[in-house]
């Protein structure tokens, strides 16, 4: 349908205005002008900003710079998180641009992971799509495809290339017709106040009976409070890449045409904001 | 986590969130809490003479290697990678309880570890 193509052209080019400043912490040799970019919501955070990190380092001394890392209000941005699941689960109801913080020294051992070089963005990328593969399909279709199918995926989200990437993508969106659906949907559920990273469970977008299950019946099943009766007073906002999908729309839909080019469906659930 | 991991025995009482499964204490196992991992080596790997442990489902992938290396009296040096399903290597600070309820089955989370890359 074409419709649906535009869906997933849409969502590979979301893009977040971002304004980077320094943090008054680091040792300058002048003063640091913020960096304006916009971010793909696709993408991670330390592909991204090599642009950011040489604007900063002119004005810095080499002995005080160490790997660069990002914050925003005081909460340390997980690179290995896509940019649009960090922006909609922090800064979702605030004004644009999104004002991210620099460090390049001090790093949060306890909250954030280190990326020495691209290949550990790509290692984890690609250990993303086999996990969300072994969901789908038991692994079987990432396995079947060569190495350089692999990179192909991996090349395409690097370089920003859609029709690249979807030539082989689209291999891991299909399945056998009789099923309805895939195995089981890969899909995470995040919100900010909770001691767990992030809700990840088998689910399966059929029922049993052979119904077509929906956002409504996972959240139904995963997060109860997100769905409030209708004179209720809506407590949280389900969000995915910037929207509110409608809790109608059938969880098999919403994998294949909402999904991070990781093949997961990242589902960021923030209080509702109170007028 | 303790860094006096002599044997398997030992470990109890130095760190509590990864036990011996075979030596569970009656009573105090909450089913809820703790999850069973079987290791299974690969390539050069040395093999664990305790391979199944009963692990807080809290448990970070990343904590779990470096009680196997340190189990292994691995060099510091030494990298140890942690594979699921025999495909992927799960993100360091990914919860063992999530792998296990996605990717357990006969009751235990089978990951298999070894010291260089295997499934890429």
């Amino acid at each position: 349908m074409a419709d649906d193509k535009d869906v997933l052209r849409d969502v590979w080019f979301g893009r977040i205005p971002a304004c980077f400043t320094l943090s008054p912490e680091e040792t300058t040799e002048r003063e640091a002008e913020p960096y304006y970019l916009l971010l793909p919501r696709v993408s991670y955070l330390t592909l991204v900003t090599d642009k950011v990190k040489k604007h900063f380092l002119r004005v810095m001394k080499a002995e005080d710079v160490e790997e660069m890392w990002l914050e925003y209000e005081g909460t340390p941005l997980k690179w290995h998180y896509p940019i649009g699941v960090l922006f909609d689960l922090h800064a979702s109801n605030t004004a644009l641009p999104w004002n991210v913080t620099v460090h390049f020294k001090n790093f949060p051992e306890d909250d954030l992971l280190h990326c020495a070089s691209n290949s550990v963005i790509e290692a984890h990328f690609m250990s993303c799509i086999k996990e969300a593969d072994a969901l789908k399909h038991k692994g079987q279709v990432i396995n079947d495809m060569q190495k350089k199918d692999h990179k192909q995926l991996w090349m395409g989200l690097q370089n920003d290339k859609f029709d690249q990437f979807w030539a082989m993508n689209r291999k891991l969106m299909e399945y056998p017709t009789e099923e309805g659906g895939f195995r089981y949907i890969p899909f995470r559920i995040y919100q900010t106040m909770s001691d767990r990273p992030f809700i990840q469970k088998l689910f399966r977008p059929v029922s049993p009976e052979g119904h077509t299950l929906t956002l409504g019946d996972l959240l139904k099943e995963l997060f109860p409070a997100a769905i409030c009766a209708e004179d209720e007073p809506k407590r949280f906002q389900v969000v995915i890449h910037g929207i509110e999908p409608l809790l109608e729309t059938p969880i098999q839909w919403l994998s294949e045409h909402l999904s991070h080019p990781d093949n997961f469906l990242h589902i960021s659930i923030i209080p509702a904001p109170s007028d | 986590m303790s860094d006096n991991a002599e044997s398997p025995t030992e470990t109890q009482k130095d760190d509590p969130s990864i036990q011996h499964a075979a030596t569970e204490q009656t009573g105090a196992s909450d089913e809820k809490k703790k999850i069973d991992v079987l290791l299974k080596a690969v390539g050069d790997a040395p093999i664990m003479k305790t391979k199944k442990w009963s692990v807080e489902r809290g448990r970070t992938v990343q904590s779990l290697a470096q009680f196997i290396s340190r189990f292994l009296k691995l060099e510091a040096s030494e990298q140890l990678f942690i594979y699921v399903n025999q495909s992927f290597a799960p993100s360091p600070d990914q919860e063992v309880g999530v792998l296990f309820e996605c990717f357990g089955s006969d009751g235990k989370l089978v990951l298999h570890y070894c010291k260089s890359q295997a499934w890429g």
